[in-house]
């Protein structure tokens, strides 16, 4: 089954009174499977961020429609859609946006409260996460106590805590020494494991190879996509890096 | 233009950039200036020394002089803090782009320069064009007429270069210690380091509760007038130290409490709201004490003057039921008889028509701290009857006689002369001190004291309230730079702009107004105490000073909305 699907995403930006025009997306469709894992890479200025901000509903493209699981995300309204945000999409970022004044454990809870939950309803959903995610006894520190290893397992949390049916991970492991980022990686691994359904944004060719499909964006566009399937992890980054290494050298398209 | 000029138009362009923090800094300097040149006229001005009364009045000028000078001082140092402690980022991007703190301190001194020219000159000229109107107002209130040329007093302009010429320098200096003390990293940082959740320390808040208990306590239960005066000020201690300890300690032992109540704490609003002030009470606090003593201050200062100067009627009559008022200490019985018969006899010879004329014998008890007061109680027993009882004293009770003459001028002291030659020779040894006193006379120094009073207050009460403007505005503009990330993530964890503002409301709501609602409080308790200090300068119409106070208290509340809706437009549209 579907879940979403981005179809002849455009985006331009231009100044306030439209002299300077900038391409940011020039054309641009997918769509992501139920319980898939994909990544979606690309070098500076490919696009990726507009494309990621689109996707959380945070931009509007020009052109082009986004549905989520057979609804456009165009036709919402504003009132309706930072609760469509809450309820549907879990956010990673690559400098975790913890807030400093909430404990782990609120930060955890944050948009559950938002949400409008009773504390009872959240401190039943937080027990499974926060074990899963082995961070159980850091809940009542405050993020400038912990490591960043540790914070991005807690923005994780905070992600799933809503039970999201697309969680965007936007350079997730940037921030994080190779350690904590194996780390990460192998939850979401685990994650996608049990069938939640995962984007990233990255440019790691390490945090990439870990998904079943990679997408590379070039210029605004799709240029290529490539496929996991049987390949092993070894492969695959083996693969990607060819991959880069034909879009830096500018070869031709053939996606 | 060569590399001389450099400075100065960076320095000029570092204004303008800043101008969201610049431009009330400038403005206040302006204010302060001018107000201090006016007070410095007036109490300079040779016009006030032909006043009825004019002692006290220049005295009054002068200490008001003396409050704002020190009041502009700490205004100008505080806010000046705040933008340098804003500007760190910036002055520290200087310092890595190759500026070393010498060019610094040279960008620091044309800025200083720019805004020292710009407060005298702005602040000289307003305070110019604004002194006569604002004598007129004075000079009005005090009752007293006189024509005045527009003038400009040189000795005031001279003072109030010097004073403020001064505090620039201070500040320069203090700036230039501050960056000569700071690295370059900690420059750039300067703004946002990782503050920590702040402690409850408990100790404070029980010092917090018994101080400001201690004040409530002594504003209550104090007896004596007298003793009132000296205790007023040990009560305003003790109410300043419990206010700034209970905004430190006691608001984030509260703040905490609230976040233990978990079915308070995890609503949408509470949420950020409640842990939002938390994280931020530390810096906030010292400011919001301030505030509030400010405003109580104000309240009480334009309250009271207020009370004084519309009872001043009503004082004028309690303390001199008649116009003319003549007293014998420790008089004989057969003294008094005659006393009221020469007195008549001389009324009769001037030719004048004296009405109401009362006498009567009375003993002067100890605590009987108003003599004026006493006099108008015992008046009023004798007028319905009374007779004043003799309390078995082993001197000779005091005698009191009094009339009105038509007109308000008073008697002529040719009468007066006539009656105290006649009452000392004739009745030489029966009594103990002679003593006559005229309403007339004595009123013209009462309303200018009272006018002057009135006039001080409004005048500091203005000054202060732009002190509580200002620490406000400042303080939510700085706190809606650091709060713009905090937004910015909620929005992304998917608040959307009704809840944000809604947070944002609460937030602003409670700083804002906590203040003031204490101030009142303070206020409400002081009332007695305040009565009390009223009833030494002869007023006892509780009911006008209770209209006087809400009115003040209204007035006030009206301002402090708008400027809450104010900086609330300007906080939100920093954070969105």
């Amino acid at each position: 089954m579907t879940l979403l699907e981005v179809k002849n995403i455009k985006k331009i930006y231009s100044t306030r009174f439209g002299g300077n025009k900038v391409q940011a997306l020039t054309n641009v469709s997918f769509s992501v499977e139920q319980g898939e894992y994909i990544a979606i890479m690309g070098e500076s200025g490919s696009g990726k961020t507009t494309l990621l901000n689109i996707l959380a509903s945070l931009d509007k493209p020009t052109s082009g429609e986004v549905v989520l699981s057979g609804k456009s995300i165009m036709t919402i309204s504003e009132q309706q859609i930072s609760a469509f945000r809450r309820d549907n999409l879990g956010f990673v970022f690559q400098d975790f946006n913890l807030l400093d004044n909430f404990s782990i454990e609120d930060n955890i809870y944050l948009p559950l409260v938002l949400a409008g939950k009773n504390y009872d309803d959240m401190k039943q959903r937080l027990q499974p996460i926060v074990q899963q995610l082995g961070i159980c006894d850091i809940l009542n520190k405050f993020p400038y106590e912990v490591s960043g290893g540790q914070k991005q397992r807690t923005a994780v949390a905070r992600a799933l805590i809503t039970k999201p049916q697309l969680v965007l991970a936007d350079e997730p492991t940037g921030a994080l020494d190779s350690h904590a980022s194996d780390g990460l990686l192998r939850l979401f691994d685990e994650i996608n494991a049990a069938g939640q359904t995962i984007l990233l944004v990255t440019h790691s060719v390490k945090a990439a190879s870990h998904a079943q499909r990679v997408l590379f964006l070039r210029d605004g566009e799709v240029f290529h996509q490539i496929y996991k399937a049987s390949q092993t992890q070894e492969q695959m980054y083996q693969k990607i890096s060819d991959t880069l290494t034909v879009i830096a050298t500018g070869g031709e398209h053939h996606g | 233009m060569g590399k001389s000029g450099f400075y100065p138009k960076l320095a000029v362009s570092n204004i303008r950039k800043n101008s969201r923090f610049y431009l009330p800094y400038l403005l206040t300097c302006v204010a302060t200036v001018a107000m201090f040149y006016i007070m410095s006229f007036i109490a300079s001005n040779p016009g006030l020394q032909d006043m009825q009364g004019a002692g006290t009045i220049s005295a009054m000028m002068g200490f008001g002089t003396v409050v704002i000078g020190i009041f502009a001082t700490i205004i100008l140092f505080y806010t000046n803090s705040f933008l340098i402690k804003r500007r760190k980022k910036e002055l520290g991007l200087y310092n890595i782009l190759g500026m070393g703190k010498r060019h610094i301190a040279k960008v620091l001194f044309f800025e200083t320069v720019y805004v020292t020219v710009i407060s005298l000159a702005g602040g000289l000229l307003g305070g110019i064009l604004f002194s006569k109107l604002v004598f007129m107002l004075l000079l009005r209130l005090v009752d007293f007429k006189v024509t005045l040329g527009f003038n400009i007093s040189l000795q005031a302009i001279q003072m109030t270069l010097v004073l403020f010429c001064a505090i620039f320098l201070l500040i320069l200096l203090f700036n230039l210690f501050q960056i000569k003390l700071s690295k370059p990293i900690e420059l750039l940082y300067g703004g946002n380091h990782g503050e920590r959740e702040p402690k409850t320390k408990w100790p404070l808040v029980v010092i917090g509760i018994l101080t400001l208990g201690g004040g409530y306590f002594l504003a209550l239960y104090i007896k004596s007038p007298i003793a009132a005066i000296g205790m007023f000020f040990i009560a305003v201690i003790l109410v300043i130290i419990g206010t700034y300890c209970l905004f430190t300690a006691g608001s984030i032992a509260w703040l905490k409490m609230l976040r233990r109540n978990k079915k308070y704490y995890y609503q949408p609003r509470h949420f950020s709201a409640v842990s939002g002030m938390l994280y931020r009470m530390k810096q906030n606090a010292a400011g919001l004490a301030s505030i509030c003593i400010l405003c109580t201050m104000v309240l009480v200062m334009v309250s009271t003057s207020v009370c004084m100067y519309i009872g001043v009627e009503d004082a004028l009559n309690l303390i001199y039921p008649r116009n003319v008022q003549i007293y014998l200490y420790e008089c004989q019985d057969q003294a008094y008889q005659q006393m009221s018969t020469i007195v008549k006899e001389e009324v009769a010879k001037s030719g004048l028509d004296a009405y109401d004329m009362v006498s009567f014998q009375y003993y002067q008890e100890e605590d009987d701290w108003n003599r004026s007061l006493f006099i108008g109680n015992k008046m009023a027993e004798a007028l319905t009857g009374e007779i004043p009882g003799d309390n078995g004293q082993d001197y000779p009770p005091n005698a009191y006689l009094g009339f009105n003459l038509p007109g308000s001028d008073g008697a002529p002291s040719q009468l007066l002369d006539a009656i105290r030659t006649r009452l000392t020779t004739e009745l030489a040894g029966q009594y103990d001190t002679y003593e006559s006193e005229t309403r007339s006379l004595m009123a013209g120094n009462i309303y200018s004291a009272y006018g002057g009073f009135l006039f001080l207050g409004m005048f500091l009460g203005l000054l202060f309230l732009l002190a509580t403007v200002l620490i406000i505005y400042y303080k939510q503009i700085s706190e809606g730079y650091d709060d713009k990330q905090r937004f910015e993530i909620m929005k992304k964890v998917g608040m959307s702009r009704a809840e944000t503002k809604a947070t944002v409301r609460s937030q602003i709501l409670t700083v804002f107004f906590l203040p003031l609602i204490v101030a009142v409080i303070h206020i409400a308790f002081a009332f007695k105490i305040i009565t009390k200090l009223l009833a030494v300068l002869s007023l006892t119409d509780i009911s006008l000073f209770i209209s006087c106070t809400g009115v003040t208290i209204l007035v006030f509340a009206i301002i402090y909305c708008l400027v809450y809706m104010f900086t609330a437009k300007v906080y939100y549209r920093i954070v969105s």
